[in-house]
């Protein structure tokens, strides 16, 4: 297959709403619940799996000719393991705070289903470019979708939001919930994203329909 | 005593489902059927089980002494990996039966992220051996727990009239938070045992 | 569309007990314990019980209206689900709580399950569950004592009573409810009264509450005391605390309680061992919102597993055992 420059900005665009790892496709659900707590959580989580996503994309589409089909599930896990060990270090290194923070969930990328499902479904398929794209696309949706939950969550649950040393608003205009923060909260938060989401959808294509 | 606490944490109080987001996407995508529910928890249990006990073993007599930690994540994935396709081969050879009910189970677990998550914790509490293998089984048990519960609860659903736009990911995402939201009473609980 | 409530294997036998009946049957028994709670603790009981209901009933409409199903307050569901929420609150908590409460109850409870008969869990418990876990000070210290209507210093005598198993509040003063505590759980001659009539009425069956009250009171005899066994105060187990008002008015729920006889001795026995180890071990000095959600949770178990004899077994026991 040769490059299909035509369709790269329709791969990096898919991943936003036709295809969003989240709310259409609903992989990676442990890390978007776990890692939810702040609005900036979410962001290094989100960075580290663009990180991991576009290396493995990227490898995987440069050598998938010649991956054999039957060996192909450990091939990917190697190629996905090999850019999560390189984040896991570099951010030990550089954010300690941080890896902390995230835990279990920066080497658990390694099975975070987001990655596997692009590799398997775009980037064993399609040509390197449109596989950076495809892995771009996805992983910036993903880490959108971290800061919008994490920010709802941090928001309710804390009265405000923080965001290094800058704090919006200055003190809470409420009681903050402290269950946003608890796992409980972290369920309902994201039940009700996708359950308004899906009334939005079904009214949209109602109106079409008449 | 100590064994006591790591089972209680496991199953109740640290519960991989709603205390420690861990085995979410097979636990929202496989309770929709009570069979398969109960057909998954067996495999789990196996499955966690075996591979706390050769991770563990493996940071303490390999990566440890060879100084490798760096690469626990590259080392546990393969090993799972690979154990849950030698378990498939050699289920599929001597045991047939448990194969046929267990065996197609087994290739969605090496995703399960409670798997590799339950190595990693045992590394983070710095168990051996012993305690990893009852903390992962603990764990895998707690996961059951709430998996088969869940589908005790999705099984009516059959049979009632839920609003169809919200069917699916909105409802069992909101039912595993008020299911969480129960077992927020277990937090603290028996607090000079379980850690 | 209510009649869904009534979930039952058969045989099925046919009642007159319209949904509507049941449900103001409900509301009629719990009437005393919101007036006691209103003398004991003032004023600003009612006022929560009220700002509670309405929101219950408005949440309701409102929901309904919006996704366009047939609004069905009138079946009373709403104010049993609000006046319940507000029973089991602290009477100082400021007006919002019992608003935001109700709201969670009917919409995310109840409602987006698509509605009575659908919900998995007690709504009125689920709520005070969250609210616990989002305002747990206001859900822990808005005490006041009764009768003088100042704000109480201390916690409930619950959590002295689990950690000495004694208490210094006598028979009397317990009966009658005069303790600091939320609104409806004091007053256990009001919650008797209410619970009998629903028994008598056939409302209820008394095999969950007596299930339930027994195994906590036995429990805590047996292990109530620290340090000793069989010392423990059966009775100040039952009558300090929610364990009453839980186990006439919340175990008892149709929907999320299971439906054969002996699953519900089950399920009264379940609540009173799971209240027992969180009161006793736990890390909360009440267990009994926990308790009865987890039962409800493991109710569509009970159900599966605990079927009824079929019609007729018995018989052909006997007759194997006759050596036929």
């Amino acid at each position: 297959m040769k490059e299909n420059r035509a369709s790269l900005g329709y791969d990096f665009i898919k991943g936003f709403i036709k295809e969003n790892p989240t709310f259409a496709l609903a992989v990676g659900m442990c890390p978007t619940l776990a890692v939810t707590t702040c609005l900036v959580n979410g962001f290094w989580m989100g960075v580290a799996v663009i990180f991991v996503l576009t290396f493995s994309n990227v490898l995987i589409s440069l050598l998938r000719k010649l991956i054999p089909d039957e060996i192909r599930i450990p091939v990917f896990i190697i190629m996905i393991a090999t850019p999560v060990v390189i984040v896991e270090l570099v951010m030990k290194a550089y954010l300690p705070e941080m890896y902390s923070i995230l835990g279990i969930f920066v080497p658990l990328i390694v099975v975070n289903c987001i990655v596997f499902h692009r590799a398997e479904a775009f980037a064993y398929r399609n040509p390197v470019l449109n596989s950076a794209m495809d892995a771009l696309g996805s992983g910036m949706a993903f880490t959108l979708n971290l800061m919008l939950i994490g920010g709802i969550r941090e928001f309710l649950g804390t009265g405000q939001i923080a965001i290094g040393n800058v704090v919006f608003p200055k003190a809470p205009l409420f009681e903050p919930a402290a269950v946003m923060l608890t796992p409980p909260g972290g369920f309902i938060t994201l039940g009700v994203l996708m359950a308004l989401l899906n009334i939005v959808i079904a009214r949209v294509g109602k109106r079409k329909q008449a | 005593m100590e064994v006591l606490g790591i089972i209680l944490a496991g199953v109740l109080v640290n519960n991989f489902v709603f205390m420690q987001y861990l085995g979410i996407c097979p636990f929202l995508g496989v309770s929709k059927d009570f069979d398969m529910a109960t057909g998954m928890s067996g495999a789990v249990i196996f499955v966690i089980t075996v591979a706390s006990t050769v991770t563990a073993a493996l940071e303490q007599y390999v990566l440890k002494p060879l100084e490798l930690e760096y690469l626990r994540t590259i080392v546990y994935i393969l090993v799972i990996a690979s154990f849950v396709q030698l378990v498939e081969i050699f289920m599929k050879k001597t045991l047939p039966g448990l194969y046929q009910a267990l065996g197609i189970y087994l290739p969605l677990i090496t995703t399960n992220c409670a798997v590799l998550g339950a190595a990693m914790l045992n590394v983070t509490k710095s168990y051996g051996v012993v305690l990893s293998t009852v903390s992962g089984f603990a764990g895998a048990l707690g996961w059951s727990l709430a998996i088969i519960i869940f589908a005790g609860i999705r099984e009516r659903w059959k049979l009632m009239d839920i609003p169809a736009t919200l069917d699916g990911f909105p409802l069992a995402l909101i039912s595993t938070g008020l299911m969480s939201l129960a077992f927020l009473g277990f937090s603290g609980l028996f607090s000079n045992l379980v850690k | 569309m209510g009649d869904r409530l009534l979930v039952t294997p058969s045989p099925h036998v046919k009642s007159t007990k319209t949904v509507q009946g049941i449900m103001l049957d409900v509301v009629i028994a719990l009437c005393p314990a919101a007036i006691a709670g209103t003398v004991l603790f003032g004023f600003r009981s009612a006022l929560i019980i009220l700002v509670s209901v309405a929101s219950a009933v408005a949440s309701e409409a409102l929901y309904q209206k919006a996704v366009k199903r047939q609004v069905s307050i009138n079946d009373f569901s709403a104010v049993i689900t609000g006046l319940l929420l507000a029973l089991t609150l602290p009477p100082h908590v400021p007006l919002w709580i019992p608003a935001i409460g109700a709201a969670f109850a009917i919409v995310l409870v109840k409602q987006v399950f698509g509605g009575l008969g659908n919900n998995f869990l007690n709504p009125a418990l689920a709520a005070r569950a969250f609210l616990l876990a989002a305002w747990p000070l206001h859900m822990t210290q808005d005490w006041v004592n009764p009768m003088t209507y100042d704000a109480a210093t201390s916690a409930t005598p619950l959590a002295g009573f689990n950690a000495t198993g004694q208490t210094a509040f006598t028979l009397k003063q317990m009966l009658l409810g005069q303790r600091p505590g939320s609104i409806g759980e004091t007053c256990i001659l009001a919650l008797l009264l209410g619970g009998l009539y629903l028994i008598v009425r056939d409302i209820i069956d008394y095999r969950i509450p007596l299930g339930y009250l027994g195994t906590l009171a036995i429990g805590t005899w047996i292990f109530g005391k620290p340090g000793a066994f069989f010392q423990g105060d059966p009775l100040g187990a039952i009558f300090l605390g929610g364990a009453f008002i839980g186990a006439f008015f919340m175990a008892t729920d149709y929907v999320t309680s299971p439906v054969t006889p002996r699953g519900r001795l089950y399920m009264g026995i379940g609540c009173g061992l799971i209240t027992l180890v969180i009161r006793l071990w736990g890390g909360y000095p009440e267990g009994v919102t926990y308790a009865i959600l987890f039962m409800n949770l493991v109710t569509p178990l009970i159900d599966k597993y605990v079927v009824p004899r079929y019609y007729g077994s018995g018989h052909d026991k006997m007759a194997r055992k006759g050596g036929r």
